[in-house]
């Protein structure tokens, strides 16, 4: 079975401002997104070998104290990347 | 006050080099009139730095800079490095060609035309012969081929009475959404010319009252950070409070001016790195020898420059007495360092205590709309 893994936009620029918060900047659009610390974690990890399963397992490791639906919350917010071109998907076989 | 980890942006000049002398050139005969232009290789190198500082956009000055016979090579090293820019220019040299270019790289936020009359003979007088045309004819082609083009008006003695016609071409017959206004600073060679190009406190008083009177009737499409027009408003708010008896404003009575170094960098034609370039007399590092991030984080000079708003005006001889003390900034450092030698002492010319003294008179509120 092909597994997705999510990789980001490598267009895309990560401006770490403040303490451990960022903007995800796209320089063709002018936009920019803000992200809170568990996002840019997740940020760095969207490089075609981490699969969101993955991403959670090391933020488990890495955090305490993270919720049991955090898969189900990663899900949704790479979705909501994909859905403004941030992120794409690497196929593996 | 929380730092970023690395500038926003950066102001470049990317050339020492101009087809004009404009007689309130805030550039020439300044500390940033430095020598000779650096080749693009060099500009290149420095905006794969940025890149990785996460920089996310330039602005391109000068100089001119569509002087530059290779200013397509280093717009293309920012587009590479993932930025985007905006350009300040005379205007004069723009042609077709570039304008197709600068909209193909979809990352142009504006190219800035300086335009200054509403006629050859209120432009030209400080600009050169025939400027006037080839800027409009530059401003022209940037919008025909999809440039966001913006439009600076510098306010001097010889176009103060033209403010109404300039509005009028501006908004009206070439139709552009706003345009914005300051006036020649002293400056550079504006210091020069003083006495042919600064605003006379009666002119001054004309100037304020004439924008915002035009602000009001064309809806707030004309717009300000410095100038008459910025100095109307915030006299009035400062004279309002002073009215109404308060003890002060948020973010006033200290050297609280300018925080242009808490966002952004700026980098001389010959590659020295300074904190802004009405600063360029500081010189922080060169490019592609120092660090930009270190310089940023952890440069004396600028760390001096970001505690500067701490410093109370009460503080200064200069605002003794002041009934305006508690509610005034200090104004810009640059200017401050021009005309009193200091950085960390209030801008005597945007000092409104001392515009009433030499007969000045602030606008009716009523025409602030």
């Amino acid at each position: 079975m092909d597994v997705k893994n999510p990789i980001a936009n490598p267009l895309i620029v990560l401006r770490e401002e403040f303490d451990d918060w960022a903007i995800l900047f796209d320089p063709d659009t002018g936009n920019a997104f803000g992200l809170n610390p568990t996002g840019v974690f997740i940020w760095k990890l969207l490089d075609g070998r981490h699969g969101t399963d993955a991403i959670v397992n090391r933020l488990r490791e890495e955090a305490d104290d993270v919720p049991e639906d955090a898969g189900e919350h990663a899900r949704q917010f790479i979705e909501s990347l994909e859905k403004q071109g941030l992120v794409g998907y690497e196929v593996q076989p | 006050m929380r730092l970023m980890r690395t500038p926003k942006k950066m102001d470049i000049d990317i050339t020492n080099r101009c087809n004009l002398r404009c007689r309130y050139c805030y550039h020439f005969e300044s500390s940033g009139d430095a020598g000779g232009d650096l080749p693009a290789a060099e500009w290149l190198r420095f905006f794969e730095e940025l890149n990785r500082c996460a920089v996310t956009e330039v602005t391109l000055a000068g100089g001119e800079p569509f002087i530059r016979e290779d200013l397509k090579e280093i717009i293309e090293g920012i587009v590479r490095n993932r930025m985007r820019f905006q350009i300040l220019s005379n205007g004069t040299l723009i042609d077709d060609d570039m304008a197709v270019f600068l909209a193909a790289t979809k990352r142009c936020n504006y190219v800035q035309v300086s335009i200054d009359g509403s006629m050859p003979e209120s432009h030209d007088v400080m600009r050169g012969k025939g400027s006037f045309a080839k800027a409009l004819q530059g401003l022209m082609t940037l919008r025909r081929h999809g440039v966001h083009a913006a439009v600076r008006v510098t306010i001097h003695r010889k176009n103060v009475h033209d403010l109404e016609g300039i509005a009028r071409l501006l908004l009206e017959d070439i139709g552009i959404l706003s345009f914005g206004t300051n006036s020649a600073g002293a400056m550079g060679l504006c210091r020069k010319n003083a006495e042919m190009v600064q605003l006379t406190t009666q002119e001054r008083v004309t100037a304020m009252e004439t924008l915002l009177r035009l602000t009001k009737k064309y809806n707030g499409r004309i717009n300000a950070m410095a100038g008459p027009l910025a100095e109307a408003k915030g006299w009035l708010e400062m004279e309002q409070a002073r009215l109404e008896g308060r003890e002060s404003m948020p973010n006033r009575g200290h050297l609280t001016g300018c925080g242009c170094y808490r966002q952004h960098l700026a980098v001389r034609a010959d590659g020295a790195i300074t904190p802004c370039t009405m600063l360029s007399h500081i010189e922080l590092g060169r490019i592609n020898r120092d660090d930009l991030g270190e310089i940023w984080r952890d440069h004396d000079e600028l760390r001096t420059l970001r505690e500067r708003h701490l410093i109370p005006l009460s503080r200064f001889s200069f605002c003794e007495g002041c009934p305006y003390v508690n509610y005034c900034t200090g104004n810009c450092p640059g200017l401050s360092h021009t005309l009193v030698g200091e950085v960390n002492h209030p801008s005597p010319d945007a000092c409104l205590r001392k515009f009433l003294a030499d007969g000045g008179r602030l606008p009716d509120r009523a025409l602030l709309g």
